[in-house]
């Protein structure tokens, strides 16, 4: 038999059991669209943080004090051997260091005539807004100051604003940060959520200040940023030597960015996988519903295939040919999945344009695959008792 | 027609159709065992996740020095604020009636030593109280001494991994072990906690609070803990412990007081809606069993028509026809989705034995939906088929084929 | 063989005056392609109380379609339709359902047993179906069972038995319900004679109790035995003869 002729075959006993066959691929089609659905979602999430963490772009290296840090916490906890300014100063001077950001976090009251609002507070360095891809709103940001004391004066969010300001320019005014006085000279831009930091909620103020401030001795970490002419390994090398040189022993951490972006990238990869495997539980569901259909269908065109043997058919072409009406059933289910999944997306996309939906074309080929390989699957057993049917038991049984 | 009959009926029917009952019955106890599983894992995954984070009581109270007013941020967790909170404010706390106890806490790092072997190490500065507060014991030895907090006793109590790498073998109680330029007895081991997140006290040493203010040279504390009597009092407690604080700081409120559960709060919610969402992605399948339900009862309608036909000229109504199909589908919904409960019943049940710290398995409501979702699915999907079969003109159906 | 026009003198007959069914110009049509057959063509027709009605005819001349009508299986497209007095032919079809239960029977030439249920539970259907109490029905059944000589076969499924003790058990699943007519379509046609006869005489046995029997056949010889035979041809009945006496 030539594979035309088959199709034909296989097409026309399709379509004159319509409704089992529309049936049969249906299940095959909610499963198909249930995975390419949730790797889209699951590969959208992935692409919206990963573009949340790489905002700070890849070539941050984020330097800790203390070694073997515990839960992540190393910056907050005290230390007898703190990260100095001193230190983030002479990093500044390394080869290949285009920005560094020395940082100290902590909570305030922030006091404007008679309103206070009580914030985060951030000590950091000029650097801040090259470095972390801020960009100042109104006015400038902090200076550059050469080794002396810095001068008080501060950058806040873009909420601060308009919550002690309540639309006066804050620019050149006098705010009261826990007893210090200090003077705004700027606005950040708008930059939304954090990792449950609004950073908009914020007020930014030097380092060395904020040092003071805190009463704190320590630094909680020091970002580096490295010009594109190197790459991670080796500044994450320098920068150890450096510090190791000034501090007589490794007392601190090195986490570089595209290191976490890496290994981020890949959990979220994984649970991408995860999540389609889940999906697929329909798909198994639905290649149980092609065996029982098909071997139904055997049962019930028994003298259909004695016919056809005594005709001459071989036992290969009855063979082939109920394999194909398996693989054409959950193939055709497999496409109408991508277009429901294709309706879904689209809609998704007219109303709800930021749910993160993200369809993947190497997953949406596999999944099409995936509905051939269970037709395949799940038609074997009843093609096989369908060849070995003997063809005068299977004119008999009419 | 009676219940039982209608009952029997169905089964003479499942049993007369072996295979194709099995696979609808597998269809739908897959897609059962799998809701049910999921959630189950999912679910003791969450309460196993909270377990690790959860060290302290229902009433005991966290206050951090500094506040924000940010609406639905983190809590201020560096402890870093202009003002810090002192031990003798914590002090000022305790003639509060309504709390029991309260500790104090500094953390920070600092290399430990003993005799040639070096460890940078996780350094706690507490008191007594804090044993209690946080629910340690101890394997060997006592814990900090109670007492007057601003006293610097150089003693130390060391977590069990610590202890081991430090010591090894050799009995640690009594030895001197110096942390930065300052000297501890041990006094203490604690006792293992297993598997922990968060901040493990395996690896940790405790000593005196003023002890740690002068090791780290710093008087603010990152943490104190308020135990307070019982949870009722909750409320009223916070207040007053803001009010003192307050009277305290020059009028100034400048401290954040939370509870564990509140501070896990939104961690538990991201948990619950993820296993919910698995547990969803899962019940897809049953809508995929509804299907094939479904089909396997339009096949069976058309096998059976010349039955049909019969029992039509026996006198049976329509609606008792579309009964007969529907209790079908129902009576395969239960059976099959109770044994889809019991199988993932005892796959939690197994995998519980195995990972016994691990608390596995769904709760109850998701149970009950699991098999309701089911059941309701095959009523559904079966409905037109019912229908098609309920409308069979007699005389149709007894000449479409015969029987035997 | 003696041929009368008006209605013989069987003691039973003379019970009712009132025919238990009657048909009054009755149309049925079927399209078959672009061609409209006339399966009954204004078939009027009376049935007494326990008349013994053969009913035959060539193939395709609206034997088995006045079967149908009168078992109430098909609707007439026109024509009144009167069983027990009472017209039937704008009932709906859930009426007609409790119709059929309370008063007629089915006997087939394929016996319509289902496969999977034992001879009792056969006989039990109608019972089940009208939601008889359990106790109720097992006395009934066995009494049946009893009756037909099927008690040693009762738990047999239908392909445990020989044919003629299939249609005693489709005859036990007609009457249980004690019906007024029995409606039998080519009773004997897949039996062997012996077996055959033993199905006649049953029904005739039946008939003699006073259950009003129609009987569609081919075969001449069981046609000849009915005290009423009706030949129709191209959907109308072209004779009706009655005649006085039966003879075995």
């Amino acid at each position: 038999m030539k594979a035309p002729d088959l199709l034909k075959m296989v097409t026309r006993t399709i379509n004159f059991g319509r409704t089992r066959a529309v049936l049969t691929s249906l299940g095959i089609t909610i499963g198909i669209a249930a995975v390419a659905l949730l790797t889209s979602i699951g590969e959208g999430v992935r692409s919206y943080v990963m573009d949340e963490f790489s905002q700070f772009g890849a070539r941050i290296i984020a330097i800790n004090p203390g070694k073997n840090v515990t839960g992540g916490m190393g910056g907050i906890l005290s230390t007898v051997r703190p990260l100095s300014l001193q230190d983030a100063e002479a990093l500044r001077q390394a080869p290949y260091v285009e920005y560094v950001v020395p940082v100290v976090q902590g909570a305030g009251a922030i006091e404007y005539k008679q309103r206070t609002r009580n914030v985060d507070i951030f000590g950091v360095s000029a650097d801040m807004p090259a470095a972390w891809r801020f960009a100042v709103a109104q006015g400038r940001f902090l200076p550059r100051n050469n080794d002396a004391r810095s001068s008080p004066y501060a950058v806040i969010g873009h909420k601060v604003k308009q919550e002690l300001f309540q639309g006066e320019s804050p620019l050149g005014q006098l705010i009261r940060i826990g007893g210090m006085r200090f003077r705004v000279i700027g606005v950040i831009e708008p930059k939304g959520d954090m990792l449950g930091f609004d950073l908009d909620d914020t007020a930014y103020i030097p380092a060395d200040l904020a040092l003071d401030l805190f009463n704190r001795e320590g630094l909680m970490e020091v970002d580096v940023i490295f010009s594109p002419a190197t790459d991670s390994t080796y500044m994450s090398a320098l920068i150890k030597k450096m510090l190791i040189q000034r501090h007589g022993r490794e007392d601190f951490t090195l986490i570089t960015q595209d290191q976490m972006l890496t290994s981020l990238n890949s959990i979220l990869s994984v649970l991408t996988l995860a999540v389609g495997l889940l999906g697929s539980i329909s798909l198994l569901v639905g290649g149980v519903g092609i065996l029982t259909t098909m071997t139904t269908s055997v049962r019930e065109r028994t003298s259909e295939i004695g016919l056809l043997r005594a005709l001459g058919a071989t036992r290969a072409q009855v063979l082939s040919l109920f394999l194909a009406e398996a693989v054409t059933l959950s193939t055709i289910g497999g496409v109408c999945g991508l277009l429901l999944m294709g309706v879904v997306t689209a809609l998704a996309f007219l109303f709800a344009p930021e749910f993160p939906i993200r369809p993947h074309v190497p997953f949406l080929l596999i999944a099409l695959l995936l509905s051939s390989l269970i037709g395949l699957i799940a038609g074997v057993v009843p093609a096989l008792q369908a060849s070995r049917l003997n063809p005068i038991d299977a004119l008999r049984t009419e | 027609m009676r219940a039982m009959d209608l009952a029997r009926f169905n089964f003479q029917v499942m049993v007369g159709h072996r295979f194709r009952t099995i696979m609808l019955m597998i269809a739908l106890i897959i897609g059962v065992a799998a809701v049910n599983l999921l959630t189950g894992l999912g679910e003791g995954a969450r309460l196993f996740v909270l377990g690790e984070f959860s060290f302290l009581g229902k009433n005991t109270l966290i206050i951090m020095p500094g506040k924000k007013e940010t609406t639905g941020g983190m809590p201020p967790i560096t402890g870093e604020a202009p003002r810090d909170l002192t031990l003798e404010d914590m002090r000022a706390l305790t003639r509060l009636s309504a709390i029991n106890r309260t500790a104090p806490l500094i953390a920070g790092m600092a290399e430990l030593s003993y005799q040639s072997r070096l460890r940078e190490s996780f350094v706690v500065g507490t008191t007594h109280d804090f044993f209690a507060i946080r629910k340690l014991s101890l394997l060997q030895g006592r814990a900090l001494p109670p007492g007057d907090p601003t006293f610097a006793d150089a003693v130390c109590v060391l977590g069990q991994t610590l202890k081991r790498e430090l010591f090894g073998p050799e009995p640690a109680l009594g030895q001197w072990v110096r942390a930065g330029d300052r000297r501890f007895r041990v006094i203490g081991i604690l006792e293992g906690k297993g598997v922990a997140m968060g901040l493990n006290f395996d690896e940790a040493m405790l000593i005196p609070v003023a002890s740690a203010q002068m090791l780290f040279n710093q008087e603010g504390l990152f943490r104190v803990f308020a135990e307070v009597r019982s949870e009722r009092e909750l409320t009223p407690t916070r207040n007053a412990i803001l009010s003192i604080i307050k009277e305290r700081h020059d009028g100034e409120e400048d401290i954040t007081l939370i509870t564990q559960d509140a501070l896990l709060s939104s961690f538990d919610e991201i948990l619950r809606t993820l296993t919910l969402a698995v547990g969803g992605i899962a019940g897809i399948s049953l809508a995929v069993a509804g299907v094939l339900i479904m089909n396997v009862m339009l096949i069976s309608v058309s096998q059976r028509t010349a039955e049909i036909g019969l029992l039509k000229a026996l006198g049976a109504s329509a609606a008792t026809v579309r009964r007969l199909f529907l209790s079908e589908a129902l009576l395969l919904a239960i059976i099959g989705s109770l044994i889809g409960l019991l199988i993932s019943e005892s796959l939690l049940a197994a995998g519980r034995l195995l990972y016994n710290q691990i608390p596995l398995g769904s709760p109850v409501w998701v149970k009950v939906a699991a098999v309701g979702v089911a059941i309701v699915t095959a009523l559904l999907f079966a409905y037109l088929p019912a229908r098609k079969a309920a409308a069979l003109a007699p005389v149709e159906a007894l000449t479409h084929k015969q029987g035997p | 063989m003696s041929v009368a026009n008006r209605s013989s003198s069987s003691p039973s007959q003379l019970k009712s005056a009132e025919p238990v069914v009657a048909l009054h110009e009755i149309n049925r049509h079927f399209q078959l392609g672009e061609q409209t057959v006339k399966a009954l063509d204004a078939v009027s027709l009376e049935l007494l109380a326990g008349d013994y009605v053969s009913v035959m005819g060539p193939s395709g001349s609206g034997k088995s379609t006045l079967l149908n009508i009168l078992g109430l299986l098909d609707r007439p497209d026109a024509g009144a339709y009167l069983l027990n007095g009472a017209p039937t032919q704008d009932l709906s079809e859930e009426k007609r359902a409790r119709l059929r239960q309370q008063n007629i029977g089915f006997v087939f030439q394929s016996y319509h047993l289902i496969p999977r249920m034992s001879a009792r539970e056969n006989i039990e259907l109608p019972l089940i179906l009208a939601g008889t109490a359990p106790k109720e029905r097992a006395r009934m059944v066995s009494e049946m069972l009893e009756r037909l000589g099927l008690t040693a076969r009762a738990s047999h499924l239908p392909n445990q038995l020989s044919g003629g003790q299939r249609q005693r058990v489709a005859i036990g699943r007609a009457i249980i319900m004690k019906p007024k007519l029995l409606l039998a379509d080519e009773p004997t046609g897949n039996l062997d004679t012996q077996s055959g006869a033993d199905v006649v005489t049953l029904l005739e046995e039946l008939n003699t109790q006073g259950i009003t029997l129609v009987v569609v056949t081919h075969d001449v010889e069981l046609g000849k035995r009915a005290r009423r035979q009706l030949r129709m041809v191209d959907g109308r009945i072209q004779s009706d003869l009655r005649q006085s006496d039966v003879s075995d």
